[in-house]
């Protein structure tokens, strides 16, 4: 292990804000994903000047730097494969400024989510990326994964609510990238780059976010559907019938009784369900889209539709879809939901073969897989369920994940919709990115010469994800 | 990986819990230890990491290990939260006992007795957890057993029962934010004292700018279990032109550690006080929230701020 200067740190970040004990570097070595590894140190820095001081002293001295937010990132974004200085990015959580006459905000890097939509929710606008981990998603990890929600398909991703940011390069250089202004055609969208990039290419100091009112009438429907296709084909047919949900939901019949098992909010155990919510300044627009929806999936065998404009029951509906994720684990108290071919997008068309497809991979090797999530943004979400003491079950889970990303390729969709690469999605991301790897390579060199940014990773990351970093799982052998 | 349980007895049960832990972190909104400090590796989630690597062997068990275990005030929000249905506060009690077996204390936020102690033993009789005893010298905690809600250093009239680590609970840590608040805004009327269960927190992590807080009436501190709360900690807010002071605790049956029965003695004793000094004991307010009820949480603050703001400053 290469040893960190402590006292340099400290130096620039204060004694508060360094954590070298074993006990936190463990701890801080984790996140939502499969993956482990320590870092040397883990330093909050509360300043743009003392991250551009620590930036300048880890490329000094090539030390590894990864910055990170919630640690909500699922592929191992920000394990620290190769060790180094974990920036603790949540030290910077200020909310700068909300300036409602030229619509946005500015804010540091280590603002939570919901905590600005709290705070934007008074002015009657909100910041509409939000993925499932709001709660503890901080703004700075959104932009590095490009994140998502379950509202992207109307209102986009983080990369259509970014403005401008400040960014330390790995140098110590502070540039500013992109601008205030809802439009920009001066040069190169270098902002744009940064986002998606995990951490590769630059630290966001700040960013300048743009926000939209909060619609005057949501209206949430579901519907129930007896078989996995007949609910993906309504996915199809509703995006391509000119439809504009605010929100399309898939949940297969593994995430029903998942949910199930740990609320009690009455769903039927169908083979699918879909949840469906149009938003709106008018209610017969909103109507309206509500309307064909319905008519969508009734004609796709949907059966016990219902929509309801009642908060109430619009938290009933979509709780159990928020919840899950943590609710997956409850499926079967043998087997751990484990994120790995977690995320990926394909085109509409493709959403009911996809969804069987995970079903009919995952039979064949013997665990368990679910599909649901954003499907009306062409996202699918899945989770390996399976027992993860056994290694053949790692083995298993391997050649299922090869097989369900060969598929999502073959149909032209895309390794990842929102949850980025990092370790475990990389085998899929190099072979879909072949004839840009290059390109890749020299925009990482360009711009972090030294390879002290979250090396490692996307690109970078080794081939085999299963022996890339210690597995956060007990395994037999 | 290769599996190496050994010492870890009480803990080993849990091997496939931990495994189902999903690492999601959805329950560090809910961690008053995390909200003190900001730190990740104060979270609910890395006491599981933590035992996980304790159990595992890949982390030795040393004494900052163990004080992370020992770090937690049992108000259980992070497993009410749970979804994936971890009994978070049940692995971290049994990582402890394993650990003391070991000989390492913590210490935690375990409450300890300092040599001031007059052997009196009310503190033995009030511990609603059966961890304090008296070992025929000195009274002794058994930190597997206490949940750090702190109704011995309530109950104890020689001041010598307390936590160390009371990560920003502590009386004097209180008495500082309060003030620190109703100096540094004009329109500060009430301090809202609350416990952890009753508290729902708005923002999580985040700093509000200067320009949206400026005009805030009040400020809500959390101070664990509301059995804690002294009168002197209630009076303190007084000195510094507070209009009132609001305690939100855990209805009647619902408190795990008999704490709101406790609060509301405190604040009727309170009551007469004001009576004497011919101040409107109202300034003085209990509110029986049950968890995470928010909704009503807000509600009640906002008719004591309405309240305060008609009665205006005491004179």
């Amino acid at each position: 292990m290469k040893t960190i200067d402590e006292a340099t740190l400290k130096q620039i970040v204060g004694e508060h804000n360094i954590l070298t004990d074993p006990s936190d570097l463990y701890a801080y070595g984790s996140d939502s994903s499969v993956h482990h590894a320590l870092p040397w140190a883990v330093v909050r820095p509360e300043t743009t000047e003392q991250v551009q001081e620590i930036m300048r002293y880890a490329n000094k001295n090539l030390i590894p730097v990864i910055a990170r937010g919630g640690g909500s990132g699922m592929c191992g974004q920000t394990v620290p494969i190769n060790g180094g200085i974990m920036l603790d990015m949540k030290g910077m959580n200020k909310i700068l400024e909300i300036n409602l006459e030229d619509v946005y905000c500015r804010v540091q890097p280590g603002v939570v989510d919901d905590d600005l939509n709290l705070a934007l929710k008074q002015y009657g606008v909100f910041y509409p990326p939000t993925p499932a981990s709001s709660r503890i998603a901080t703004i700075g990890g959104e932009i590095a994964n490009n994140a998502s929600g379950v509202r992207s398909v109307k209102y986009g991703a983080t990369r259509d609510a970014v403005l401008g940011m400040k960014v330390v390069l790995p140098n110590g250089d502070l540039v500013s990238l992109g601008a205030r202004t809802r439009v920009e055609a001066s040069g190169y969208q270098l902002h744009k780059l940064m986002i998606g990039s995990e951490g590769t290419l630059g630290i966001v100091v700040e960013a300048t976010l743009s926000f939209v009112p909060i619609p005057e009438y949501r209206c949430m429907g579901v519907a129930n559907f007896d078989s996995l296709k007949d609910a993906g084909d309504a996915i199809g047919s509703i995006m391509a019938s000119g439809a504009i949900p605010s929100m399309l939901e898939l949940v297969d019949s593994v995430a029903i009784k998942a949910v199930n098992k740990t609320m009690d909010l009455g769903l039927k155990e169908v083979a699918a369900a879909l949840i469906f919510e149009a938003d709106g300044m008018v209610k017969e627009a909103v109507d309206y889209e509500i309307e064909k929806m319905r008519g969508i999936c009734e004609k796709h065998n949907g059966k016990d539709i219902y929509a309801s404009y009642d908060p109430k029951e619009r938290a009933k509906i979509f709780l159990g879809r928020k919840k899950l994720f943590p609710a997956l684990s409850k499926y079967d108290d043998n087997l751990a939901s484990t994120s790995l071919a977690d995320d990926m997008a394909v085109p509409y068309s493709k959403m009911a073969e996809m969804a069987g497809k995970i079903h009919e991979i995952a039979d064949r090797h013997n665990i368990v897989m679910t599909a649901y999530g954003h499907c009306g943004s062409g996202c699918m979400h899945t989770k390996i369920l399976m027992d993860t003491k056994r290694k053949d079950q790692w083995q298993s889970a391997k050649k299922a994940i090869t097989e369900v990303y060969d598929y999502v390729r073959s149909v032209n969709g895309t390794t990842s919709a929102e949850h980025g690469i990092g370790l475990s999605k990389a085998e899929s991301f190099k072979i879909e990115k072949s004839d840009s790897l290059q390109l890749l390579a020299a925009i990482k060199t360009a711009l972090d010469p030294n390879n002290i940014l979250n090396p490692g990773k996307l690109a970078q990351a080794p081939e085999n994800w299963v022996t890339a970093t210690n597995l956060r799982y007990s395994v037999n052998s | 990986m290769e599996n190496k349980v050994k010492e870890f007895k009480n803990l080993e049960k849990w091997q496939g819990t931990l495994a189902n832990c999903i690492r999601c972190g959805y329950c560090f909104e809910h961690c008053p230890l995390f909200k003190h400090t900001g730190w990740e590796s104060d979270a609910p989630r890395s006491k599981i990491i933590t035992a996980f690597g304790l159990l595992s062997g890949e982390l030795e068990p040393t004494e900052a290990a163990a004080h992370k275990l020992f770090s937690c005030f049992y108000c259980k929000r992070c497993e009410a939260a749970c979804s994936s249905g971890v009994p978070l506060t049940e692995i971290f009690t049994d990582a402890k006992k394993d650990l003391l077996e070991m000989g390492l204390e913590g210490p935690g936020t375990t409450s300890i007795t300092k040599l001031s102690c007059a052997r009196c033993l009310i503190c033995v009789g009030a511990c609603p957890h059966e961890a304090r005893s008296f070992d025929g010298k000195n009274i002794v905690t058994d930190p597997s057993k206490c949940q750090a809600c702190g109704i011995c250093i309530e109950v104890c009239p020689a001041g010598a029962a307390t936590i160390e680590n009371t990560f920003g609970t502590g009386r004097d840590e209180l008495i500082k934010q309060a003030s620190e608040f109703l100096e540094s805004h004009e329109a500060a009327k009430a301090i809202v004292f609350a416990c952890n269960w009753s508290y729902y927190p708005e923002l999580q992590a985040s700093e509000l700018p200067e320009s949206e807080t400026f005009d805030k009436q009040y400020e809500i501190l959390v101070n664990m279990c509301g059995g804690r709360l002294e009168p002197h900690l209630l009076m303190a807010p007084f000195l510094h032109n507070a209009h009132g002071v609001m305690v939100a605790c855990c209805p009647d049956d619902e408190c795990e550690h008999g704490g709101n029965l406790r609060a509301k003695k405190i604040v009727e004793s309170l009551h007469n006080t004001f009576k004497t000094l011919d101040i409107d004991p109202s300034r003085v307010q209990l509110v029986q929230i049950p968890a995470g009820d928010k909704t009503l949480f807000q509600a009640e603050i906002d008719t004591f701020v309405d309240h305060l703001n008609n009665l205006g400053p005491i004179r």
